[in-house]
Order: C-alpha cells, then sequence, then structure tokens
C-alpha cells in the first residue's frame, strides 16, 4: 500500500488546517477501524481506501481495509443492484437477493471484527451488518453512489441491511434516505500527493502522449471514466463529433475496468465502434495503476468533458478541477456540488449542450483559464483528502459522544 | 499591559449531519424552520461563511440561496439575505425573524407558497468537536500576533459560534477586552464589524487592525475594495 507522509500536506492546505487535523487526530487516538468494500483496484472507493488508510495509520488510528471474496455470478448481482440503486431500470429477483445473503454469508465466515468501528462502503459488503451483535464495534454504512431515485425494490433490500447500522454517510444531502439511523454528510476527496494527482514535469507528459500517439498541438478533449453506460461514452463521442464539425480537435477516452464491474466490456466493444474510423478518437483502456499516464492525459488536454447521465460524486472531475482544468460536465449527483456553473466549471444537459460549451471554451481561452483557476481553489477548500481526514476524526469522536450536537474536548 | 485572564483560542470542526427534513415547496420549508432544531437553524446561516473563503456567493444564507434558486422569488431572497446574524443573540430570535419574514411574504403574494422548487431543500445540521488550541494569550499585541495565526474555523468559533450557538451574548475577543482592559469602545467596535462585508481573512485583519489601533491608508483601502472577495 502507498505510504504518504502526513507533513507533505502541510504545504497543500492552510497550515493551520493542518494543525487543526493533528489536534483531532490526538483526540481520536488509540481508536481502530476497519474498512471493508468490494474491491481492491479500480474505480474511487479502492483508490481513495489506498491513500486514507495509510495516513490514518500513521495518524495513530490502527486502520485495517479487508475486501470481500465473491464470485461472477455475485458481482453480477451487485452491479445490477448498482445501477438499480443509481434509478436504471433493472430486474431484481428474489434469486438475486439468495445470491446476495449468500455470499454475505462466505465473507462473514472467514471475517473478524475487533475494532471499534467498522465502516462499509458501498452496498456489496452491506449483509456484513450480520455480524454486529456479535461486536462491540459501531457499525458505519459508507454509501457513495447516487441514491436519490433508486428503484424501490432495490433500495428497500439494501435497507433492510443499512438500518441496522450506527450510521450512515453520504456524498450529498440529497442522497441520504429516510432512516432512522442518523446520516452524515462527508465529501470524498482526492489525494494531490498521489501519483494520478502530483505535478509533473514537461517531459513526463510528452512521454505519455507520444506513447498514445496523442498530437499536444492541437485541442484535446479527454473524458477519463470506466467504459460504463452510466458515464455517456458515446454520448461524449456524439459531442466531440458535433464539436469536430467547427473545431479541429482530438478525443481521448480513457478508463480501466474494475473487477466488480462485469458490463463493462460490453460498453468499450460499442464504444470502439462508435469511434472507428476516426484517427482523432483515441480509446485507451488502461491497466490499474496507470495512475501517471491517466494524470499526463489530464494535464495535457484542452477540456476535460465528464458527461456523466448519473453520477456518484465524479472522482475524475475533482482531478481535472485540481489541475486547472475547464471542465464541461453533466449536471448529475455530486458533480453539481464540484461545478459552479460559469465558475468553476460547466454544467450541461445534453449532448448538444456539452457541445456548446465545448466550443464556447475553445474560442475563449482566457474565460477557460481564470474558470480552471477557480476551479483549483474550489477543490483546495472541500474536496482533498484532508478534509476527509478531519471528517472521519470527527466521526470517530461523535461515535463516542452519539446524540450531542456539541461535543466538547 | 496584562490581562486578568488569559485569552484561550479554542477551534471547532463541525460534522454535518442531514436531519431528512426536506420541502420541496415554500409554505413546507417555512412549517420545517418553525420546529427544527436549533442547531440547523444556526448550520444553515452560517454555512456560507465557513464554505466560501475564497469566493462568498450572492447569497448570505442557505434559505436565501434556495428561494432565489430554487423558486425564484428574489425578493424573498433578498428579504432574507438581509437578515444579519449580528442583529440576533440567540437562535430563537433569529428563527422567529426568518418565520417573520417569509409568512409576510406569503401574505403579500400568497401563491408562492405552493410553487414547487426545482430541487428541494435539505435542511442539515452540524455537530461541532470544540477543541482548546495550544495558545493561551495574555496581553493585545500577543492576541494580535496569535489571532493572525490560528485557523479560521477558531475565528468563526470565537467571532460567531460562541454568541448564537453557546449563547455568550457577544463575541468572545470583545467580551475579553471589555472584561481585562475597560476598552469598551474597542470591545464595540469589534462586535459592530460586519461580516457580510468581508472574507474570514479581511474579517480577522480588521479585528487586528482594531485592537492595534491601526487605521488603513487610502492605499490600503483601495487594494482591499479592489480585491476579489
Amino acid at each position: 500500500m502507498v505510504k504518504t507522509k502526513i507533513e507533505g500536506y502541510a504545504k497543500i492546505i492552510r497550515p493551520q488546517n493542518f494543525d487543526e487535523i493533528m489536534l483531532l487526530a490526538e483526540r481520536a487516538r488509540g481508536q481502530s477501524i476497519k474498512m471493508i468494500n468490494a474491491t481492491a483496484v479500480g474505480g474511487g472507493v479502492a483508490e481513495i481506501l489506498t491513500r486514507v488508510v495509510p495516513l490514518f495509520n500513521e495518524l495513530g488510528i490502527k486502520t485495517k481495509w479487508e475486501v470481500i471474496k465473491g464470485s461472477g455470478e455475485f458481482f453480477g448481482v451487485t452491479k445490477a443492484f448498482h445501477n438499480a440503486l443509481h434509478g436504471s431500470k433493472t430486474e431484481i429477483t428474489e434469486q438475486m437477493m439468495n445470491i446476495f445473503k449468500e455470499t454475505s454469508e462466505a465473507n462473514l465466515a472467514e471475517m473478524s471484527f475487533d475494532e471499534d468501528v467498522v465502516i462499509i462502503h458501498d452496498p456489496q459488503p452491506a449483509g456484513l451488518i450480520a455480524a454486529k451483535e456479535k461486536s462491540k464495534a459501531k457499525w458505519v454504512w459508507r454509501c457513495h453512489i447516487d441514491t436519490s431515485h433508486p428503484q424501490p425494490e432495490a433500495w428497500n433490500f439494501i435497507k433492510s441491511f443499512v438500518e441496522k447500522y450506527d450510521a450512515s454517510i453520504f456524498s450529498t444531502p440529497w442522497f441520504a434516505k429516510e432512516l432512522p439511523i442518523p446520516q452524515y454528510f462527508i465529501y470524498p476527496a482526492i489525494d494531490p500527493l498521489a501519483e494520478k494527482n502530483r505535478e509533473l514535469s514537461s517531459g513526463e507528459i510528452d512521454a505519455v502522449m507520444r506513447k498514445y500517439k496523442i498530437d499536444r498541438s492541437r485541442p484535446i478533449l479527454t473524458q477519463v471514466s470506466r467504459f460504463d453506460y452510466l458515464k455517456d461514452p458515446l454520448g461524449v463521442i456524439e459531442t466531440y463529433k458535433l464539436v469536430k464539425k467547427q473545431r479541429d480537435c482530438q478525443l481521448v477516452m480513457a478508463g480501466g475496468g474494475a473487477s466488480d464491474d462485469p458490463e463493462g466490456d460490453q460498453v468499450l466493444h460499442k464504444v470502439q465502434e462508435a469511434a472507428k474510423g476516426d484517427p482523432d478518437i483515441h480509446i485507451l483502456l488502461l491497466p490499474p495503476f496507470a495512475d501517471l499516464e491517466i494524470n499526463a492525459l489530464q494535464r495535457a488536454s484542452t477540456i476535460i468533458l465528464q458527461k456523466s447521465l448519473r453520477e456518484g460524486f465524479g472522482l475524475t472531475v475533482t482531478e481535472a478541477l485540481w489541475k486547472g482544468k475547464p471542465v464541461v460536465a453533466g449536471a448529475v449527483g455530486g458533480i453539481t456540488l464540484q461545478v459552479i456553473h460559469n465558475f468553476t466549471g460547466m454544467l450541461v444537459h445534453s449532448i448538444e449542450g456539452a457541445a456548446y460549451q465545448v466550443r464556447y471554451l475553445l474560442n475563449n481561452p482566457q474565460f477557460a483559464k481564470k474558470m480552471g483557476e477557480y476551479g483549483r481553489e474550489h477543490v483546495r477548500e472541500k474536496f482533498l483528502i484532508t478534509r476527509k481526514l478531519r471528517n472521519y476524526l470527527l466521526l470517530l469522536i461523535s461515535l463516542k459522544n452519539q446524540g450531542k450536537d456539541l461535543i466538547e474536548l | 499591559m496584562r490581562a486578568k485572564t488569559p485569552f484561550q483560542f479554542y477551534t471547532s470542526s463541525q460534522l454535518v449531519e442531514i436531519t431528512g427534513r426536506k420541502a420541496a415547496k415554500l409554505k413546507t420549508f417555512l412549517d420545517i424552520i418553525k420546529e427544527i432544531e436549533a442547531s440547523s437553524i444556526f448550520y444553515h446561516v452560517h454555512h456560507a461563511f465557513r464554505e466560501h473563503q475564497f469566493a462568498p456567493g450572492m447569497y448570505t444564507n442557505d434559505f436565501a440561496h434556495w428561494v432565489g434558486e430554487e423558486i425564484s422569488k428574489d425578493a424573498l431572497a433578498e428579504r432574507l439575505a438581509n437578515i444579519n446574524i449580528k442583529d440576533y443573540t440567540d437562535i430563537a430570535s433569529l428563527r422567529e425573524k426568518i418565520v417573520e419574514t417569509i409568512e409576510s411574504y406569503l401574505k403579500e403574494d400568497p401563491e408562492s407558497g405552493n410553487l414547487e422548487a426545482k430541487h428541494n431543500f435539505y435542511f442539515c445540521k452540524s455537530v461541532a468537536v470544540v477543541m482548546k488550541t495550544k495558545y493561551l494569550v495574555w496581553d493585545q499585541e500577543e492576541f494580535c500576533s496569535i489571532l493572525g495565526k490560528v485557523g479560521l474555523r477558531s475565528l468563526f468559533f470565537h467571532f460567531f459560534e460562541a454568541r448564537l450557538r453557546l449563547g455568550r451574548k457577544t463575541n468572545d475577543f470583545s467580551d475579553w477586552i471589555k472584561f481585562n482592559f475597560k476598552k469598551e469602545k474597542l470591545a464595540r467596535q469589534i462586535e459592530e464589524l460586519d461580516p457580510y462585508l468581508y472574507t474570514m481573512d479581511q474579517l480577522r485583519d480588521q479585528i487586528i487592525n482594531l485592537v492595534r489601533g491601526k487605521k488603513d491608508s487610502l492605499w490600503e483601502r483601495l487594494l482591499k475594495w479592489l480585491k476579489p472577495r
């Protein structure tokens, strides 16, 4: 697991904010946490855990990270739940619910929960709550997905587990549900010192662009995301085609797969079909740990697109904003918290809208630059890993003082 | 001059809790404001101060923002934005003013009460964790020097949270200066600073300047005026 020294962040955020994190850590020290999710690599959750877990340990909060095991069939089921919780029409059958329960039980047989706090990420491992009765831990369900308009059958099934937790965390207030447990609101975050976000030299950027044969002398539009229908990759190609009618540009679509997403291959195939015959469309299927490549692609881009149709939070948007890039993104989910229209980026509702905003930004580079600068400051204040650490430390303190609005330490 | 009692700097960090209550119409919005916990009112009127440090939004509180952006009732949004938290020393009277403002608007424009908002208003509240910092000061110069160093959450705690959430009626800085140095005019000047005119950094500078008895030069005032808030 990656080791980053906590002191490295003192130069990135306000020093006073850094001191306050250390102060909170002193008060929470000695507690232990277990983080559990469904995949060790690929996707935003695994990525943030990779960074957060070592930092917690460095702060004196003993933190372990475990990944549940499951068959392809199980991950097919959880992908269906994922889509249904995002609001897509997906059939949820009793057999699927049984597969979910059986896999939860099989994992329970191999796991122990001796920590003070157990944090379960997303629906896949939610069934582990069955172990709560036998453990002394406080159990927290961390929801990373957009549950604002879920399919009722899927939500009711997941809810039957979630309501047994001690607390829940959502990425925005509008994802929260009617639940009998406290619901906290914590933004996801990116790590400015991670390979994916650190500053790069122009030599490093050039090397990646040469590797993928992308021409740096012409405008580059880029979308970095999994090949997933909810990220609207086909809509991105349509957007590019509309822009290309009036402005020369290239399109880069870069993404990897995740072991809990069996639908990826099918989507990638359709995207390749749609891009066929255009040498200026670069479809890059990147392996896990291609963080340097992603960083370089984002930094070399003229405009970053994130034309999602549904989105939990959209960490790729956060990454682009942190790099000072102008962003054109779908006005969905957590993207609307990051992109303040016309100020830190452009929010769009259609392919045509996206194409128009891309053309506008290409024609107004000074405005695009200023927007990028505001976007970076917005991320510095709200969406860096230091803020997340602070919130988790507050959560640990709050769980020990449940029911109090004012905790004086 | 050494104070009789030192000034202890505290800091306050907030974890935001979603109350689960939401409004899609102005009437429901009003009903919830009447009965929601005080910590929710506190959160929504102060949120902008805590969150927008590099560029303030158009509205000074979340209630005004929702009315303006989501139900497009600009006159009511402006009236709500004009409620100055500094005029209130407890949440009950602040809540009463918000309620009265909305009720009086609804009398003028009764149909607005049932308009569907573009997006719901989600009521949140915050859990505050208050901690002592390592800074303890005994005189005014030391006070200024440390105030320049502490985090903005510390400033927020002593200037806003102490007044309304802890019910201390005034900000902690004015209280300490008045009690220890008998400088009632200075205490009043600090209390009267209008937070809506400054970013938190600028507010901090203003307090330090007042305590040091420093007036901005014409040039400094011009620069501040030009600097984006």
